[in-house]
């Protein structure tokens, strides 16, 4: 049986990845395994943000689906949680705050690094990917050096591209060493322009999101730094790797800036990859998925019965999973603290068809992705299919209100 | 690992910190230097190392200095102030008692802000902290920063020392990985310059135990009760009832599980990444 790992990086675009069109280089590692990757073209994230799209990466299940949500409610079912009564071992390396011991996160793991314990610098308020390389290295060394092992389930999780973006000099160099601005010039437009959300200044956003793309060029080095940890202890032959976002970042696609309660693809979409070095070609997948479908494809990969709580399906074997349709949702942080937690949205996908429901707002949205890949142009109104999508969104909508 | 090999192994692990303790003298004076011991497994193994440093070189051993936290166990305090006399050590309590005072000596009460002094007043605006009241927590954010912080920079400058000793390990602390034994600290932010040296950073978490079998170092009897890691006594939970620390699974489990987390450390993180 293989090992499983999952490696989630936060707020990574799907975009601003070769193997998914992006002409920026960024991602030369990533790029170069797709000969050994099954690559999901339409998958997306049940949540705009960390605390929204995590339930569906690690619990298949929706963020407002066991009321108003704070910590992991103990009605959802971690995947380390079956997998490690089925005697697989356990292990998870992360530093988002939002995903840590505290809020719940921490159940069935063997082994769970959250980060919190150490000093972060204002500027890199988390443990960076190379520090979590060595934290996964360190655990590895050590579970497998008694060279008979059970099989394992690991994930672990980078922050090195969510925001500040402060990136170190040589990655600058590495994507576009015209930029000459100083860390503390960069952490004042986190301060002042991406927090206030102002995106008046165009230079402004423009540069935010160089800094951003320079951030994606360092995860890129990380990646390719774990797979070498893999190969150097023998693990690459077997173990198969899905990689993924939590949720992506915006640079004024629809008005804002990093990754508030919006449903809109900037957010939405997903790159997911299955890498699997048993394979002899690449492939592409067209079907709509969602991040909610990972937990089971993980307990299929291990060979072991679905699990009940699971709302997702099993992405492999990729000819059994059936055509539907996909929903995310969010509450608007902000107005959590302040009181109001009236201001959710949720979506629907179907093909490529989207429509979008702001409950304080009583607003709908819908789009044309094909037609219309940016969703500038609302066609709720004249779209024949608007109502039947609506129709089916509308049962999700406040429901927690009920729980 | 076979007896033998776990005492060669200690030796050698010794061996490597003495030399770090022994340059560490080369590079100051005893009088600038000062240890930090807590009473944990890991600063007690390094202030064995540098006292026998010190009885073999016949140097002054240094002052050593203690963080008081206020909530913190009496087994630590008993097993500290037996073994500063047995040693003889030159040690202080730094304790800020007007963050006490302020709190009624309640823990878990709120501080109102307005309550405190100057100096530590200014050190909540240090940090970012607006807020007019917090709770008293040694290990929250705030309380960390004016109970830990402070009082260490309140005995550095007051001693002026140059350079303290730590018990780091390179393990426990994996976000320092690039850390080398002497560490530059420039005067920043919330610090004044001085260098941290970490005579056991190659240590793990067994060859601590390991060594303190072999070398009969003294170590505080909650250990045995089960702890593996001692921070304060509201927020440090056994790990493994009944199985004393060395006798747990150190290799797969995470050593500073027992304990627990705090909510505004998690708030402070998601502050700095743009939240709240």
């Amino acid at each position: 049986m293989k090992n499983v790992i999952l490696l989630t990086i936060d707020a990574l675009r799907k975009d601003v990845l070769g193997c998914y069109g992006s002409q920026g280089g960024l991602t030369p590692f990533i790029d170069s395994l797709q000969d050994k990757c099954i690559r999901f073209t339409r998958a997306q994230a049940s949540g705009p943000y960390t605390q929204a799209s995590f339930p569906g990466l690690l619990t298949s299940s929706y963020y407002l689906e066991y009321g108003k949500p704070k910590g992991l409610s103990p009605k959802r079912t971690l995947i380390s949680e079956p997998l490690k009564r089925a005697g697989i071992v356990t292990a998870a390396f992360h530093s988002n705050p939002y995903l840590c011991d505290y809020l719940g996160w921490n159940r069935g793991w063997d082994a769970f690094y959250d980060s919190m314990e150490e000093e972060v610098d204002e500027r890199i308020p988390y443990i960076k990917g190379n520090v979590i390389n060595s934290q996964v290295d360190k655990w590895l060394s050590s579970y497998t050096r008694a060279g008979e092992y059970k099989p394992f389930f690991l994930w672990l999780h980078y922050m090195d591209i969510h925001e500040p973006y402060v990136p170190e000099r040589k990655y600058i160099d590495m994507v576009d060493p015209s930029i000459t601005i100083s860390q503390n010039q960069m952490y004042n437009l986190f301060k002042d322009v991406l927090l206030k959300r102002d995106v008046s200044d165009e230079g402004a956003v423009k540069l935010l999101k160089k800094l951003y793309d320079v951030h994606v060029r360092e995860v890129d080095g990380y990646v390719k730094e774990f797979f070498a940890i893999l190969e150097k202890l023998d693990l690459l032959p077997n173990s198969v790797i899905i990689m993924t976002n939590d949720h992506g970042d915006e640079f004024g696609e629809h008005g804002g800036l990093s990754h508030d309660d919006k449903m809109y693809s900037e957010l939405i979409d997903m790159p997911l990859l299955f890498y699997d070095p048993a394979r002899d070609k690449g492939e592409v997948c067209q079907k709509l998925t969602s991040n909610i479908d990972i937990p089971p494809t993980i307990v299929r990969l291990f060979g072991l019965e679905p699990v009940a709580n699971f709302q997702g399906c099993s992405l492999l074997p990729l000819e059994d999973y059936p055509e539907k349709g996909c929903f995310g949702e969010a509450m608007n942080q902000r107005s959590q603290r302040g009181g109001d937690i009236e201001k959710d949205s949720y979506f629907y996908r179907e093909q490529d068809l989207k429509v979008i429901y702001r409950a304080n707002l009583d607003k709908w949205e819908m789009y044309d992705l094909k037609a219309d890949p940016k969703e500038l142009n609302n066609i709720i109104d004249t779209s024949p299919e608007a109502e039947e999508l609506k129709e089916k969104l509308r049962p999700r909508v406040r429901r927690w209100l009920v729980k | 690992m076979a007896e033998e090999d776990k005492v060669k192994r200690c030796a050698e692990l010794v061996e490597k910190s003495k030399e770090v303790v022994r340059e560490a003298f080369q590079r100051f004076k005893p009088d600038e230097l000062a240890i930090t011991w807590t009473g944990g497994k890991d600063s007690t193994t390094a202030l064995w190392i540098i006292r026998q440093v010190c009885l073999e070189d016949k140097i002054k051993l240094p002052k050593v200095m203690t963080i008081d936290e206020y909530d913190s166990f009496q087994e630590i305090h008993d097993f500290m102030n037996k073994w500063a006399k047995e040693w003889k050590l030159d040690l202080e309590w730094c304790r800020n008692d007007d963050v006490i005072k302020a709190a009624g000596g309640k823990l878990g009460a709120p501080v109102k802000v307005k309550d405190l002094n100057k100096r530590n007043q200014a050190e909540l605006k240090r940090i970012g902290f607006d807020q007019d009241t917090f709770p008293f927590e040694a290990e929250s954010y705030t309380g960390n920063h004016l109970m830990k912080t402070v009082m260490f920079n309140m005995y550095i400058e007051r001693h002026n020392v140059k350079a303290v000793f730590q018990g780091l390990r390179r393990d426990e602390q994996t976000a320092r990985t690039q850390d080398d034994y002497f560490e530059k600290k420039e005067a920043a932010h919330l610090i004044p310059e001085h260098v941290r040296i970490k005579p056991i950073l190659h240590f793990t978490e067994r060859d601590i135990w390991d060594n303190i079998m072999i070398n009969k170092i003294p170590y505080c009897v909650l250990y045995e009760q089960g702890y593996r890691s001692l921070g304060a006594k509201t927020t440090s939970q056994i790990a493994v009832p009944g199985v004393p620390a060395w006798e747990q699974d150190l290799e797969h489990t995470v050593e500073r599980a027992g304990r627990r987390q705090d909510k505004e450390q998690m708030m402070g993180r998601l502050r700095k990444l743009g939240y709240m």
